[in-house]
């Protein structure tokens, strides 16, 4: 039996610990810790429910709109507003283009480098990597320009970025030319995520940390000049994903096929819901709202949240509905035997739940399987269902959705989310554009209440993100936050049972356990 | 003339088919960046050619949201990908290096050794319960004694974002995990290494690149130089976790004038054109956002000249007012954020201590200013007053309060 210990786990948002016991070559046992606290929720309380739409955005820097969204939810629902149609459409559009960059970011820039090797892309032949990325489908770039500098970069000794990495581990087993290509566009999507943040930036003011979704609607007017703006880098970033980040995908996948067989975790997925549609109904959003075990629907609400602290340090109460939620911190120690992570153990109907586009495909996909039509009678987009139908016949395993429930399965989910977003995005730019035509469009309502509860459950790019938030005479009384990451990387609960990604980890063959990258990979696959 | 000497960096712009002129261009553009006249282009160009090794640096991250390093992937130039492989050798820096564990804490390790190398710090440095460290702890080390081991030995530190340079809104009130700045820290510590503060929520990523090519190109990689030929502005604030005193060295070109002075909507400010509901007409107009809490007069930084997002646009073009994160205890001092300030007692009595006396001047011109255009405004009959003024912040009635004062 060996202990490895990977801290800090890097190229995620935050700080985080993986244990693993490795028996055989394969982990037996996991432990996920969150090392951070900064104690938001109690920063709120007596403020106005406007400053948490601003202060919250800054838990994450890598997914701000989706927790300011989460934020102005819980007080619209609290203060009963209805957001208008316009600013709805103005969310959606603010909501894709942070999915969008997300995604791109975190296949070629975070996760990437646990498959790609760019110290060996130095030795690829160029006619051989034109040639290649001409049979993949894939997008070609100066592939002989791009060498000659990296060779130039790793011919001056340092390494900057790249430094200290076992990059002769036997997992990288890409040949040369792959990881050429697969590095030319890693460095094109550093550009292409920008682009994507230019939408934020001309909808939002800037990223990171949007200004305009306020409780209530959007502070932004999309007057005619800013619509070529945002309908032509939208246009722009979905060709890089269709293609590079699908035919990349595609490329790879057959040269890592045996991590279709482990790293599924518990298999519970869940879905709060994302891009609203005119109903405002969280069933009928875009990718709706759900929950399955294993591959079963299931109806789902913020009511069946429960958070767990025996193996948390905190002495508040535990078993809490975040609604009544507390949050009182009390550190012990890192011990994995008792308490040893900043995370708190969330359940959903009492179960880990994994969350992130995983979870968001899955529902999605099973809610078409039983009827249901995601995009109404629009042309031309490429639903959750299509995509996955369409990539399990290209990888030869048509028929088998189940294999999805699995590291392989969890990065493609994320890809092949990216392209519906993609799609979705055109959609939203032109429902925008009908609006505006109709010269009716509204963008912004106020509250008519100073007191209320509310819940805003939405999903940012990395999972389900959840606020809750009690209010009297227009000052925040009670503030909870269920990030994305919480969920995932939830610690052991009351009843001993793993969290998500302890559950993953399980299985998880280790061929080296002094340079644990499988490990690593099943982490980065919940883009933490 | 003479054959030049040209460095990587030059080489590589030329293979990757930046000309001369395009060259000399961004080199101009970081010399006003600088402050300094756009004649200064030939020493930042020559300085450029010269070349040399990359200069090793250690971008740290502490109480963090990871918005900084996000923000740093949006700058425009020099572009990401340059600066990790043509300007510095980033030996650490959690949130994009390859490696992880105990192969990423060999790289600080060795870069500490060898010497030599700045320090970036994003996020709040965390004191924790009991200033024991305990709210973040990497590889079973605090994040203070990290940020201990690697400032020491720095050359300097760039403290990028609000929350780097004095604990951003993880220290606003009541502060629960310990979070205080970089400077006020190492204050605390006895560190003396020169700490240059990049303020705003995020820090503004064009501002990061124009300090660490001053610190390369123009100071010849140089602590001395660096202090003695950077224009910086001095501010100090009570830091009320350490309960210390606090002097913030900003560099001027970021913080000598208020976000009002360069709106692009001041002009509706003169003319008393208000936006008085998100959403509206007037926000359509382009109107001044004021009345709806705008910080923009009490905030000292260069936002509507720089602008966010490879200069698409920034807070106040989207239709937001300024919340002021630019400003020092920010969350504490602008909230609530869309209430206007009925004093404009700008860095005195609120505590909003801003950089430089100018503050005073301006504040006393600007609050004459929208005394006579509130006036102006009413009598012109524009719809609606836009949101009620705050007599007193939250915690200070309720400090009072605890003190026996009145309310």
């Amino acid at each position: 039996m060996t202990r490895t210990v990977i801290d800090p786990v890097t190229r995620i948002e935050g700080h985080m610990r993986v244990e693993v016991e490795v028996q055989d070559n394969v982990v037996v046992d996991a432990w996920v810790s969150g090392t951070m606290y900064r104690g938001m929720e109690t920063v709120l309380l007596d403020r106005s429910p406007e400053d948490a739409f601003y202060v919250t955005q800054r838990i994450c820097g890598v997914c701000p709109i989706s927790h300011s969204h989460a934020s102005a939810q819980a007080t619209e629902d609290a203060l009963g507003i209805q957001i208008p149609e316009g600013g709805r459409l103005v969310r959606n559009i603010l909501e894709a283009a942070q999915f969008l960059h997300s995604h791109i970011l975190w296949f070629y820039n975070l996760a990437a480098l646990d498959y790609v090797n760019p110290v060996n892309a130095l030795s690829a032949n160029i006619a051989d990597t034109y040639a290649l990325a001409e049979a993949a489908g894939t997008r070609v770039a100066d592939f002989g320009a791009i060498q000659k500098r990296l060779t130039a970069f790793a011919q001056n000794g340092q390494l900057s970025i790249l430094t200290g990495h076992y990059w002769d581990h036997p997992g990288y087993v890409l040949p040369p030319e792959l990881d050429l290509i697969a590095t030319a566009h890693y460095l094109e999507a550093l550009e292409i995520q920008a682009v994507a943040n230019e939408i934020v930036a001309i909808v939002a003011g800037k990223f990171s940390h949007p200004m305009t979704s306020v409780p209530g609607g959007t502070a932004f007017v999309p007057t005619v000049d800013k619509l070529d703006d945002i309908l032509f880098r939208f246009l722009r970033v979905k060709d890089f994903i269709d293609t590079a980040l699908i035919p990349d995908t595609l490329a790879i996948a057959p040269f890592i096929l045996e991590t279709a067989g482990y790293g599924g975790g518990c298999g519970n997925f869940l879905s709060w819901g994302v891009f609203e549609q005119s109903s405002l109904v969280p069933e009928d959003r875009y990718l709706p709202r759900g929950f399955a075990q294993g591959l079963t629907p299931e109806t789902v609400s913020p009511d069946d949240v429960t958070e767990y602290v025996e193996h948390s340090w905190y002495d508040s109460a535990s078993g809490l509905n975040p609604k009544n939620g507390e949050t009182h911190i009390a550190f012990t120690g890192y011990n994995v035997d008792d308490k040893y992570s900043y995370g708190k153990a969330v359940r959903c109907k009492e179960l880990p739940a994994e969350v992130g586009p995983l979870s968001r495909m899955v529902v999605a996909y099973l809610a078409e399987k039983g009827g249901q039509k995601l995009v109404g009678d629009v042309a031309g987009v490429r639903t959750p269902a299509a995509l996955i139908d369409s990539t399990l016949e290209a990888l030869g395993v048509a028929g088998h959705p189940e294999i999805l429930v699995s590291l392989l399965g969890r990065v493609a989910a994320r890809n092949l989310e990216a392209a519906y977003v993609a799609d979705l995005s055109l959609v939203f730019v032109n429902d925008l554009i009908a609006a505006l035509k109709g010269g009716d469009a509204q963008f912004w309502k106020a509250a008519e209440t100073k007191t209320g509860e509310g819940v805003g459950a939405w999903e940012a790019p990395r999972g389900s993100v959840a606020h809750w938030i009690g209010i009297e005479k227009g000052k925040i009384s009670q503030y909870q936050i269920v990030a994305p990451t919480t969920w995932d990387i939830a610690p052991r609960d009351a009843k001993g049972v793993l969290g998500p990604m302890e559950q993953a980890l399980i299985g998880t063959p280790v061929a080296d356990p002094e340079r644990p990258l499988e490990p690593l990979r099943i982490a980065h696959s919940f883009d933490p | 003339m003479a054959k030049e000497e040209h460095g990587a960096l030059y080489d590589l712009l030329a293979v990757r088919g930046v000309s001369r002129r395009d060259f000399m261009k961004y080199c101009g553009t970081i010399a006003v960046m600088l402050g300094l006249s756009e004649a200064a282009a030939p020493e930042i160009a020559s300085a450029i050619e010269k070349g040399a090794a990359l200069k090793p640096a250690l971008w740290l991250n502490g109480g963090s949201c990871t918005g900084c390093t996000e923000s740093m992937a949006q700058v425009d130039t020099p572009d990401v990908a340059t600066i990790v492989l043509e300007l510095l050798s980033l030996n650490y820096f959690e949130t994009i290096m390859a490696a992880a564990g105990e192969q990423a804490e060999k790289n600080i390790t060795d870069t500490v050794a060898a010497g030599g190398y700045l320090l970036i710090y994003e996020g709040s440095v965390m004191m924790g319960q009991d200033r024991l460290g305990n709210t973040l702890l990497v590889n079973g080390k605090t994040g203070i004694a990290i940020l201990e081991e690697v400032a020491a030995k720095a050359d300097a530190v760039i403290a990028v974002g609000a929350c780097a340079v004095d604990g951003g809104w993880v220290a606003a009130k009541p502060n629960p995990a310990g979070a205080t700045g970089v400077q006020s820290y190492l204050n605390e510590v006895g560190i003396a290494t020169p700490v240059v503060n990049i303020p705003c929520c995020p820090m503004n990523p064009e501002w990061v690149v124009a300090m660490v090519v001053q610190w390369l190109k123009v100071a010849d990689n140089d602590p001395a130089t660096f202090l003695a030929k950077t224009a910086l502005a001095q501010t100090t604030y009570s830091d009320d976790f350490t309960g210390n005193d606090v002097t913030l060295n900003y560099p001027e070109y970021i913080v000598s004038q208020t976000i009002h002075d360069n709106c692009p909507r001041r002009g509706h400010f003169e003319n008393g054109e208000f936006v008085t509901e998100f959403g509206s007409e007037e926000e359509a107009k382009g109107y001044c956002l004021y009345k709806l809490g705008c910080k923009g007069p009490q905030t000292f930084t260069q936002c509507p000249v720089t602008r966010w997002n490879r200069s698409v646009s920034w807070c106040v073009q989207s239709g937001a007012p300024c919340i002021g994160c630019g400003g020092l205890n920010w969350v504490d001092n602008n909230t609530p954020f869309f209430k206007r300030l009925s004093s404009m007692e700008m860095g005195t009595a609120l505590g909003n201590v801003q950089p430089g006396s100018v503050a005073a001047v301006v504040g006393g011109v600007a609050a004459a200013a929208l005394i006579a255009h509130g006036i102006a405004n009413k009598a012109a009959g524009r719809r609606g007053e836009g949101p009620e003024t705050e007599e007193m912040k939250e915690y200070d009635r309720k400090k009072l309060a605890k003190k026996g004062g009145e309310k």
